[in-house]
């Protein structure tokens, strides 16, 4: 049993799952095509509903 | 590992195999501080993605100001450097010395015991539905180009501008700096024959001046500069007037519940269309804000009651009608035509800025990734899962979460991506 863990894709999605892993102590590694992790979110100005910033 | 990607993937749960290719920055990772002084004296400018193709950046780039990890990276499809031309600045300036043309990509072996596709998703190109002019009509975008301008830290710092406008102001300086140019030329003559280009002219239209090759080359000059400056003043006066988009129409379900292309609903674009619209308002108190829809779909812990307080507290109007064509005045304006189900009857409605609520769809290079690791796609080309086994792709060990799955927001996303990590930890755990 390889006790790593690989996620593919570093936005919002793959981000929260590598946190919830990481916290529990595992190994993970996060593989993300572009220069730096965010993915659509980063993008985006303010989030609903609380209008919060994204970023 | 950012800027990388996955190439190979053998083995079954438990036990997988998994080749990764960390593409080369041509900057090394360990010396790169993030000041950002190469970026500021690269010459190439180029198209800016992350801000939707509506600002620029240099070849040399972070992806946004804020990315982690914050080191630059070098685009060679537009470096003078990798092209062939010489440069060589960014290498020059570098106090960490950081920069590294010789750098090469590297691969990895991974062994994994489970995999999470988290993929995310692509926007619906909106040139797929020519009645709506988008890529033809200025003033008519999709929702991310708005959220750019929206965005303080974005190409316009936050100022709803038209695009028609912002074109505009790029042409003046662009008209500005050719005339300077000319200008220029035209003084060289000047220097040489003693005498003013105005005086010149006078002079070789009323046949004064004698034969030579040069005159009548002085002259076209004389006459191209003359045209370009009125034409720079023309447009210079009209860009006077220019102010920030005021009234906005957001189009609901572009490319979405459509038997023409995704028959599926994208879950969140009503939600951020009325985001967007307040945003705006917020921004500039003279917002008018429509939202043409055919219902709006707010289902969500405080959504309905976002979408009322939209309504009754921020003053945006909702009108349901699903838009048949957009269309432009002479000034540029998109005229949004509808069906208002109402009162049954055809409109028209002259906007300043026409704001497409684009479709979630699968990305680009899915069926790309579905063949590397053997999974399933359904027939959206969303990963495709069991009703009540969300998590789980079709191959052991493989789990999904996000819009790679299928078209959620935010708090969607970070629930499933909780739910993902648990069904890895099961499966390293034994079960």
């Amino acid at each position: 049993m390889n006790k790593d863990i690989l996620i593919i894709g570093g936005g919002i999605a793959g981000m929260q799952a590598s946190l919830d892993l990481g916290d529990m102590g595992m190994q993970v590694h996060l593989v993300e095509k572009l220069t730096c992790i965010g993915g659509k979110m980063a993008q985006l100005d303010k989030t609903f509903p609380t209008n919060d910033c994204a970023i | 590992m950012a800027y990388s990607l996955v190439e190979n993937v053998t083995g079954s749960k438990g036990d997988f195999t998994v080749t990764v290719r960390k593409k080369a920055r041509y900057v090394n990772e360990n010396l790169c501080t993030g000041c950002g002084a190469c970026a500021e004296k690269c010459p190439t400018i180029v198209s800016d993605n992350y801000n939707m193709g509506l600002g620029k950046r240099k070849a040399i780039y972070r992806h946004y100001a804020q990315g982690i990890p914050s080191i630059f990276c070098i685009d060679t499809d537009h470096c003078r450097t990798f092209q062939g031309k010489k440069c060589g600045v960014c290498e020059k300036v570098c106090q960490a010395k950081a920069i590294d043309y010789k750098q090469q990509d590297k691969t990895l072996e991974l062994k994994v015991g489970a995999i999470i596709l988290a993929t995310g998703y692509d926007l619906f190109d909106a040139t797929r539905i020519p009645e709506y002019g988008y890529g033809r009509l200025a003033n008519v975008i999709n929702a991310m180009e708005f959220e750019r301008l929206l965005s303080a830290s974005g190409p316009t710092e936050g100022h709803v501008e038209r695009p028609s406008d912002l074109r505009d102001h790029h042409l003046i300086g662009t008209m500005e700096k050719g005339l300077k140019k000319s200008t220029k030329s035209l003084a060289s003559y000047e220097k040489k024959h003693k005498m003013s280009s105005d005086d010149f002219y006078k002079q070789f239209t009323a046949g004064n001046i004698s034969d030579g090759d040069e005159f009548p080359k002085w002259a076209k000059q004389y006459e191209n500069v003359q045209e370009a400056t009125k034409k720079l003043d023309e447009l210079k006066a009209k860009a006077e007037e220019f102010d920030i988009a005021t009234r906005l129409a957001f189009i609901q379900c572009v490319g979405s519940r459509d038997f023409r292309f995704n028959k599926y609903c994208s879950s969140y674009c009503c939600m951020h269309s009325i985001k967007e619209a307040m945003m705006a308002k917020d921004h500039d108190a003279r917002t008018e804000a429509y939202i043409f829809n055919m219902d709006l779909r707010t289902v969500g812990k405080g959504f309905e009651e976002y979408k009322v307080r939209g309504a009754e507290q921020v003053g945006l109007h909702y009108i349901r009608g699903r838009v048949a064509e957009i269309t432009q005045d002479e000034n540029e304006n998109p005229v949004i035509w509808y069906e208002e189900t109402t009162s049954q009857t055809v409109k028209s409605m002259p906007v300043d800025l026409a704001v497409l609520a684009v479709a979630c769809e699968a990305p680009k290079g899915i069926e790309k990734m579905a063949e590397l690791v053997g999974a399933e796609l359904d027939e959206n080309r969303f990963f495709k899962t069991h009703p009540l086994q969300p998590l789980d792709t079709t191959v052991p060990g493989i789990f999904v979460c996000g819009c790679a799955q299928a078209p959620m927001d935010i708090p969607e996303s970070v629930a499933q991506a909780s739910s993902a990590a648990s069904r890895a930890a099961e499966t390293i755990a034994g079960n």
